[in-house]
């Protein structure tokens, strides 16, 4: 297994700033596996658990494979009094998931977020960096039928 | 809207041709305090970290979380200028070359414009021989890296604890260095002190959002009427309550005159100005367990009150909603939530109380109704 | 400058934090996440005290002049109520044990805590039972002492992992504690405020073997001798050595020896190995390899200096390796129906016997508290037992041998014996002063037949790496040097009666020098019954026989 896109991730952060250099790693890996952390972990010096720990910490960061499509459906107050919890579900009967699961052909990914700023446009949902606002059931359908 | 004045850089000339200190007294006899929702005075913040030894680093709070808050991304989408800007003249003032501003995850989208600027900026200070590095780090998904402390930590490469305050980060910040850190409206603000004489220190930007057909950023001044604000939002049903975010507080609706000390008064908090608008088709014991589930899963996990204490609060909520409470449990959340509010490490878990507190003073009948 | 602690003035220093002049002033806060020694992190919440109408950590909180603090108040006391409440609930339900050792329990029967106030604790973690160590999440809150512990160490095997209720205190990837880089010293468990880390259980087995027909035999360690008291209330520092050989003849063990034995055979093999390394001028600095946890540590993390590490065994090893050879055979006892016992300060010591190198030479090892806990089980009175000696074949040792138990120890021992036996000279003063204490790092020089030789002392993992760059960078000034993973040497080990703190483990040390001090024979190659072991079995150190049974070899883990 050739750490070579690791080593150059190290190169690039001479500073040795960690949650840039897990996003890197996660942008060209889609997650942090754990191969790669301890590499990471043996090149840069900082412990394996701690990375473990940072990684863990934040909720973009995966340590494992995710869905194509990362759906991330709020349900703080301003969308929940929009009806963002009968979205949930709709969308977790639609998929045939529950919230924190992919889909088995690693098509889609749910999680349920917490405010994402959107609350002018709610109920709101963000897909791999999209925003997608005033949702209803119907939109969602059009939405996830679009995405191939 | 005032704020979206973009100033075209046009603050960073002045800027180069006075002195640092003179910017920082510029800055105090505006009496500009932060946006962020603590309110400190931003020209004592520039002083102290000026003041303060070592290499000095600015940092850009753009991890807007409160929920019912997206005053910050209007403000990056529509006036990054004045953002990146002000991040330079903060930088000028207390003398730091460095900068970061930590985008939060969710507004990724916003990064690459902001790049953009940056670069551009970056052009027009080294023409005027002030010389300010900025980067944009991505915050990854962490209610909590909104904290000041918790951003340090953040950007140092560590889970996104709170520190310990004393001691602040104006003295030991980042990497243990003299740090300045502020919200994206307050250095949005400071082109405008710099080239307006007129400068408006009473505009507040507030997010209205919730159970209203027209949920925007309005720029009203502080003291305006709440009435007002609402009409604004044209809603369908009667208002029943309006939540200051999730760690405001609630109050019922009624005229309020919307400044810090009247909110305070009644019990809740202005802070970053957040009005979440609640018809009476909501149960007000369900947007009680809605928030506490907030809290419970953004608790960063560090402290007994907070990480044990949000758990415990949503857990006797649902007992409540289920209608499977008693007397005592009503007491038990009620202990919970001073000591909680009382003993937290932070300002997540101190505030995190607040939104039943005042619903238990002013709504308490709708949680004794479902009990036993 | 003054403050008021409860109504009452008190005068104190600049600079002290509120917890501090408190227990200056015999007032009593009740703590749980903070170590002394450690930087205060004010998580627990436990030591909160009123001031100013608010509420602030005093563990953290520097005292102001004129401040006036409340520790006792009601709003103190409900926050104290809740805080514990809610940590009794993470941790499992039922430990309303009453054990000196359980910090959580006490604070909760102090404020009063009869029953739980919240619904079961909501996670279950399988517990992970490793060779030396186990954890259990279940019991634990938290506090983070643990992970302060490793980082002290610099080990760094664990760390706070997930978020919220979530959170948990693991390895990467939650791999077990023995698939990490753990060396097993126990600093965590000496630690951790609530058990949720013990050593793993050989207590059962041991009975077992002692119940059965096998010729089951214990050596205990000099540290033991200097620390079982504290289990039965004596005070710090009291020597029990003579109570401790008669509780293990009471419980059953054939045959009570010392591995203080073990220790002066380590010594004369260590010198001689020393000497060689002089000579030929090769594998210079050599370390010192008796400390288990240091051995996996370098192993981890320097295994291209395991040239420098001395071949010899540690002494129970050694002890097991010549009780499997010369004294089966000696003794005319069947190799199958031998059982080798180890009761230890360690808990690597655990880890160490399995090691395929150690060909199961040590069948078992009891920490000090197992040993403490047997001894309670069988209802043993420890405090009115009459002293009694080891038995003799394995049984004599020499003040060297004592004093292995203490950081400096070992590298004062083997100065004794590689002076005198290269240069045939006795020492004037046979004590190591600059090389005792509490000290991170100790140094000192003499001169052995016209070479100057420069030995130093490393104590505590922590302080382990600089000097290890320093070989690496081929800047390294000494030829000997001693590393002990526990802070203190073996007395301060993980399988120590808790509490371990630094006025305890000074007085444990104590007793060790002491120790020596009072002993008849105080050099390891004086001790007749190693001149005697060589004489009829090993011939003289480093022969071929010494090297098969006395030396191992070592494994480039890597991390």
């Amino acid at each position: 297994m050739s750490f070579k896109d690791i080593d150059e991730i190290i190169k690039e952060r001479k500073d040795n700033l960690l949650l840039p250099m897990l996003q890197a790693i996660q942008a060209r890996f889609e997650y942090i596996s754990e191969a790669n952390a301890h590499y990471l972990s043996r090149k840069t010096g900082i412990p394996f658990s701690k990375i473990y720990g940072v990684i863990t910490f934040y909720e973009m960061l995966y340590t494992e494979p995710k869905g194509k499509y990362i759906i991330r459906i709020c349900n703080s107050p301003s969308c929940y009094l929009n009806g963002s919890l009968n979205l949930i579900k709709f969308l977790e009967s639609s998929l045939k998931i529950k919230s924190g699961e992919t889909t088995k052909n690693r098509k889609f990914s749910l999680e349920v977020v917490s405010c994402i700023g959107c609350c002018d446009k709610a109920p709101a949902m963000i897909i791999n960096n999209k925003v997608y606002g005033n949702l209803t059931e119907k939109k969602i359908r059009t939405i996830i039928l679009g995405l191939k | 809207m005032k704020i979206l004045q973009n100033s075209n850089f046009m603050a960073l000339s002045k800027t180069a041709g006075m002195k640092p200190e003179e910017i920082i007294e510029l800055i105090k006899k505006s009496g500009l305090t932060g946006r962020g929702g603590a309110c400190f005075p931003t020209g004592l913040k520039l002083e102290f970290t000026r003041n303060s030894q070592g290499e000095k680093y600015v940092i850009a709070n753009a991890d807007e979380g409160e929920p019912g808050t997206f005053k910050d991304k209007l403000i990056l989408e529509k006036n990054p200028n004045n953002v990146i800007e002000g991040m330079i003249i903060a930088g000028y003032a207390i003398g730091a070359n460095k900068g970061y501003l930590y985008l939060r995850g969710e507004y990724s989208y916003l990064k690459n414009k902001l790049q953009k600027v940056i670069n551009n900026a970056k052009k027009i200070a080294d023409k005027l021989k002030i010389y300010f590095d900025i980067e944009i780090i991505s915050g990854a998904g962490a209610y909590i890296c909104g904290d000041e402390t918790a951003i340090i930590e953040s950007v140092e490469g560590n889970r996104g604890n709170p520190r310990l305050k004393p001691p602040f980060p104006a003295n030991h910040g980042l990497f243990n260095k003299p740090t300045l850190i502020n919200n994206v409206e307050t250095l949005a603000n400071l082109p405008l002190i710099i080239l307006d004489k007129n400068w408006n220190n009473n505009l507040r930007l507030f997010s209205l959002s919730g159970n209203v057909t027209k949920p925007d950023v309005y720029e009203l001044e502080l003291g305006a009427s709440l009435k007002k604000l609402i009409s604004f939002g044209k809603p369908k049903n009667k208002i029943k309550a309006i939540y200051f975010g999730c760690s405001g507080g609630c109050l019922p609706y009624e005229d309020i005159t919307l400044n810090n000390e009247a909110v305070k008064e009644k019990g809740a908090m202005l802070g970053s100005c957040a009005i979440i608008a609640v018809d009476e088709k909501h149960d007000i014991v369900d947007v009680a367990t809605n928030i506490a589930k907030f809290f419970e899963y953004e608790s960063c996990g560090k402290c007994t009150p907070c990480r044990e204490g949000t758990m415990r609060v949503l857990e006797l909520l649902e007992k409540i909603s289920l209608k499977k409470a008693a007397n005592e449990d009503l007491e038990l959340l009620e202990e919970l939530c001073r000591v909680i509010s009382a003993t937290s490490l932070c300002g997540l878990g101190q505030s995190s109380t607040n939104h039943l507190i005042t619903a238990l003073k002013y709504f308490r009948n709708e949680f004794t109704d479902k009990l036993k | 400058m003054k403050i008021t602690i409860n109504s009452k003035e008190i005068e104190c220093q600049d600079d002290k934090t509120i917890l501090e002049v408190a227990k200056e002033n015999n007032i009593e806060i009740p703590t749980l996440c903070y170590q002394e020694g450690f930087e205060a992190r004010a998580v627990c919440r436990i030591c909160m005290v009123e001031v100013d109408n608010r509420l602030l950590p005093s563990c953290s909180t520097k005292a102001k002049d004129g401040m006036v603090i409340n520790t006792e108040s009601k709003k103190v006391l409900e926050a104290r109520k809740i805080n514990t409440e809610l940590l009794m609930s993470k941790h499992i339900q039922s430990c309303f044990v009453e054990s000196k050792e359980h910090e959580l329990c006490k604070i909760a029967k102090n404020v009063g805590i009869r029953q739980a106030k919240f619904d079961s604790n909501k996670k279950t973690y399988i517990v992970d039972k490793g060779i030396a160590i186990v954890t259990d999440n279940n019991q634990c809150i938290l506090c983070g002492r643990c992970v302060q512990a490793c980082q002290m160490q610099n080990v760094n095997a664990i760390d706070f992992a997930y978020r919220s209720y979530h959170t948990k205190v693991t390895p990467a990837y939650e791999n077990k504690l023995d698939d990490s880089v753990c060396v097993n010293c126990g600093q965590c468990l000496l630690a951790c405020p609530v058990n949720a880390i013990y050593e793993k259980d050989d207590t059962k087995e041991v009975l077992k073997a002692l119940k059965g027909k096998k010729h089951v035999i214990v050596q205990a360690a000099p540290s033991v001798r200097a620390s079982l008291g504290e289990e039965f209330d004596l005070p710090a520092g009291t020597l029990v050595t003579g109570k401790m050989v008669s509780s293990l003849r009471k419980l059953g063990f054939k045959k009570v020896f010392d591995t203080q034995f073990g220790a002066d055979l380590t010594i004369t093999e260590e010198a001689a190995e020393l000497i060689e390394r002089l000579k030929e001028n090769k594998n210079l600095p050599m370390i010192t390899s008796c400390c288990p946890g240091w051995i996996k540590y370098i192993e981890h993390f320097y295994p291209e200096l395991l040239n420098h590490v001395s071949t010899c065994k540690s002494p129970h090893d050694m002890f097991g390796a010549i009780a499997k050879s010369y004294y089966k055979d000696k003794y005319k006892i069947n190799k199958k129906d031998l059982i080798v016992v180890s009761v230890m300060p360690c808990t690597a010591k655990k880890f160490e016997i399995q090691r395929k190198e150690m060909k199961k030479e040590v069948d078992y090892v009891l920490t000090t508290r197992e040993l403490a806990r047997l001894i309670q089980l069988k209802k043993i009175k420890f405090n009115s037992l009459a002293d009694e000696d080891f038995d003799a074949a394995l049984g004599l040792s020499s003040g060297a041998g004592t004093i292995f138990g203490a950081s400096g120890g070992v590298m004062e021992a083997a100065l004794r014996t590689a002076y005198e036996t290269a240069t045939g000279k006795k020492l004037d003063m046979l004590e190591f002063n600059q090389i005792r204490g509490m000290s991170d790092f100790k140094e000192g020089s003499i001169v052995i037949n016209g070479k100057l030789i420069n030995f130093a002392v490393v104590n505590g993992l922590g302080n382990a790496k600089e000097i290890l760059e320093q070989i690496k960078n081929k800047e390294c000034k000494y030829e000997f040097i001693e590393v002990m993973a526990c802070p203190g040497g073996c007395i301060a080990g993980g399988g120590q009666p808790k509490p371990t703190n630094k006025e305890i483990v000074e007085k444990r040390m104590q007793a060790l020098y002491t120790n020596d001090k009072n002993s008849t024979i105080r050099r390891s190659h004086e001790n007749p019954a190693i001149i005697n072991l060589y004489k009829e079995f090993l011939g003289r150190p480093l022969s071929e026989k010494a090297e098969r049974l006395l030396h191992t070899s070592y494994i480039k883990r890597g991390t």
